[in-house]
C-alpha cells in the first residue's frame, strides 16, 4: 500500500497530463491550467526550501567558526536584498536596485572574466597535438577562432566560410545527434515513471 | 622559466591585450551575418504599434556580452514604434530587464503602460511559458511594479500568445530552448533569441529545423546589429578587444604546439 499510493498517483497524473496536450477542451485547458499553477506554487516552495537550508548550513560554519567572515556577509545579504526590496520596493532609485547594479552584477561579471584568463592558460598548456585525433580537434578550433575573428577577411575569404561549414554541418551533425538522443532518452524516462518501472522516486522501492 | 611564472605572464599579457584595444580607437570593419541581417530585417518590416515580447533570461554575470544585444534590439523596437512587453524567466534578468527597458524607453520617449510594461519574475520558467499561452494574465497579474495587469492599456490587448507577434529570448543559457520547446512547439509561437557566443552553436540545430527564427550571437552579433542600426555602442567596442584576445588565445596555442614538440624531439634524442 506504501508504494502502490503514489504509484497509482503518479500513473493517473501521468496519463491526464499527457492526454491533455491532445486537447482543446475546455475542461482539458482548466485542468493544464489548475496543474500548472500548482507547479509554480510547489516550485516557489522549494525556493523557500533552498533559503532555509542555506541560511542552515551557514549558521553550522559560523558555530564552527569555519569561514566565519563569508557566512555573515553572505547570511546579511539574504536577510538585507528581500527586506529592501519589501521596504523600499524594486523601481528605479531603490536601494535595492542600487545594490544589484553596484554590487551584485559587477561582482558576478568580474568572476565570470576571470574565465578568460583560465582559457588562455590552459589553451597554452592543454591544447597540444599529442595524437592525430587532437590535432584535427586542434586544427579545426584553429579554423574556427580565426574564422569567427572579422580580421579573417583579411587573412582568406575563404575561413570564414570554412568556419560557417564546420558550424552548420559537422557540428550541428553531432549536436543533432546529442538532442535526439536526450529526447528519446528523457521519452523512455517519463514512459517508465509513469508506468511505475522507474522507482527511485520512491526510495527505490 | 617555472610553471607559475608563465601562467602570470600570460595572465598579464592577456590583460594588456585588452586594455590595449579599449584604449585604442580602432573600428573594426564588420559584415552583417545572415542571422543579424535576417533579425534586423525581421523588425524593420513589422507594422507600426505589432506587440513583442522580449523575456530576460540570463544573469549578471553575462552582462558585458548581453547588454550590447539587449540595447541593441530594444533600440530598433522602439524606433520602429513596437510595443513591448518585458518579462525575466531568470530571476537575475528582472531587474537587469527592467533597467534597460526603462533606460531605453527612456530615449524614444515611450509611455509605461501604453507601449511598454514589465512584467517581472516568474518561478518555474515551463509552467510560466506553457501557462502564458493560455492567458498571459493568469500567470503576470501584476506587473513588476505591482499595477494589477489588467489595469495596463498595452495588457489589455494582449490574452496570449495569439496577440503576441514574436518572442525574443535574450539569453545565456538554455531558456530560449524552453521557449522553442514549448511556446513554439505547443503554440506556434516565433521565437528569436539573443545570445553569449558561446551558446549560438546549441540553437543551430533550431535554426536549421525551423524552430528558430534566428539568432544575434555574443559581441560580434550586437556589433553587426548596432553598424546596421546605424548607432555604434558597447558591441564594437568590445568586439575589437575581443578579436584581440581571440588572436592571443590562437598565438598562445601555436607557441604551446612549438614548445611541445621541441620538448619531445629533446626528449627522444636525449641518452
Amino acid at each position: 500500500m506504501r508504494t502502490r499510493i503514489p504509484l497509482l498517483i503518479c500513473l493517473i497524473s501521468g496519463v491526464i497530463m499527457f492526454a491533455q496536450y491532445f486537447s482543446r477542451h475546455p475542461v482539458a485547458r482548466s485542468i493544464f491550467n489548475n496543474v500548472n499553477e500548482w507547479w509554480q506554487i510547489i516550485f516557489a516552495f522549494t525556493l523557500f526550501v533552498g533559503v532555509m537550508a542555506f541560511a542552515k548550513t551557514s549558521l553550522k560554519k559560523i558555530n564552527r567558526s569555519q569561514d566565519s567572515i563569508y557566512q555573515i556577509i553572505s547570511l546579511a545579504g539574504l536577510i538585507l536584498m528581500p527586506l529592501l526590496a519589501i521596504i523600499g520596493g524594486t523601481k528605479i532609485g531603490s536601494p535595492f536596485l542600487w545594490i544589484f547594479e553596484s554590487m551584485i552584477a559587477p561582482m558576478q561579471a568580474t568572476v565570470f572574466s576571470l574565465l578568460a584568463f583560465f582559457v588562455a592558460s590552459a589553451s597554452y598548456r592543454g591544447f597540444r597535438a599529442r595524437s592525430v585525433p587532437a590535432a584535427i580537434l586542434l586544427v579545426t578550433a584553429l579554423i574556427v577562432l580565426i574564422g569567427r575573428i572579422p580580421l579573417s577577411d583579411v587573412l582568406s575569404e575563404s575561413l570564414p566560410k570554412l568556419a560557417f561549414w564546420i558550424r552548420d554541418y559537422p557540428s550541428m551533425a553531432a549536436r543533432r545527434a546529442i538532442l535526439i538522443g536526450i529526447g528519446l532518452g528523457s521519452m523512455t524516462t517519463a514512459l517508465r515513471v509513469i508506468l511505475g518501472i522507474e522507482r527511485t522516486y520512491l526510495r527505490g522501492e | 622559466m617555472s610553471k607559475l611564472s608563465t601562467r602570470w605572464i600570460i595572465y598579464a599579457g592577456l590583460a594588456a591585450v585588452v586594455i590595449l584595444a579599449y584604449i585604442t580607437s580602432i573600428q573594426l570593419d564588420t559584415r552583417p551575418s545572415p542571422q543579424v541581417q535576417k533579425a534586423y530585417n525581421y523588425f524593420e518590416n513589422l507594422p507600426e504599434s505589432t506587440i513583442i515580447m522580449i523575456s530576460f533570461d540570463h544573469e549578471a554575470s553575462s552582462l558585458p556580452e548581453i547588454q550590447p544585444i539587449t540595447l541593441a534590439i530594444l533600440r530598433h523596437a522602439f524606433r520602429r514604434n513596437l510595443r513591448i512587453i518585458g518579462l525575466s524567466l531568470f530571476a537575475e534578468g528582472t531587474a537587469i530587464g527592467y533597467r534597460f527597458m526603462t533606460r531605453v524607453a527612456e530615449e524614444f520617449g515611450k509611455e509605461y503602460g501604453r507601449d511598454y510594461v514589465f512584467l517581472g519574475f516568474k518561478p518555474q520558467h515551463i509552467s510560466a511559458i506553457l501557462g502564458m499561452g493560455e492567458s498571459i494574465i493568469r500567470v503576470f497579474p501584476e506587473d513588476y511594479l505591482g499595477y494589477p495587469a489588467d489595469s495596463l492599456p498595452l495588457m489589455r490587448q494582449v490574452y496570449n500568445y495569439n496577440e503576441i507577434e514574436m518572442v525574443i529570448s535574450i539569453a545565456d543559457g538554455d531558456r530560449g530552448i524552453q521557449w522553442i520547446e514549448y511556446a513554439g512547439a505547443g503554440y506556434n509561437q516565433s521565437i528569436m533569441c539573443g545570445l553569449t557566443a558561446a551558446m549560438v552553436t546549441s540553437y543551430d540545430p533550431y535554426i536549421a529545423s525551423g524552430q528558430l527564427y534566428c539568432t544575434v550571437g555574443g559581441l560580434a552579433g550586437a556589433a553587426e546589429y548596432e553598424n546596421l542600426f546605424g548607432k555604434k555602442g558597447a558591441g564594437n567596442r568590445g568586439l575589437l578587444a575581443q578579436s584581440m584576445a581571440h588572436i592571443y588565445v590562437i598565438i598562445l596555442i601555436l607557441i604551446g604546439n612549438v614548445v611541445y614538440f621541441k620538448s619531445r624531439r629533446r626528449r627522444n634524442s636525449g641518452p
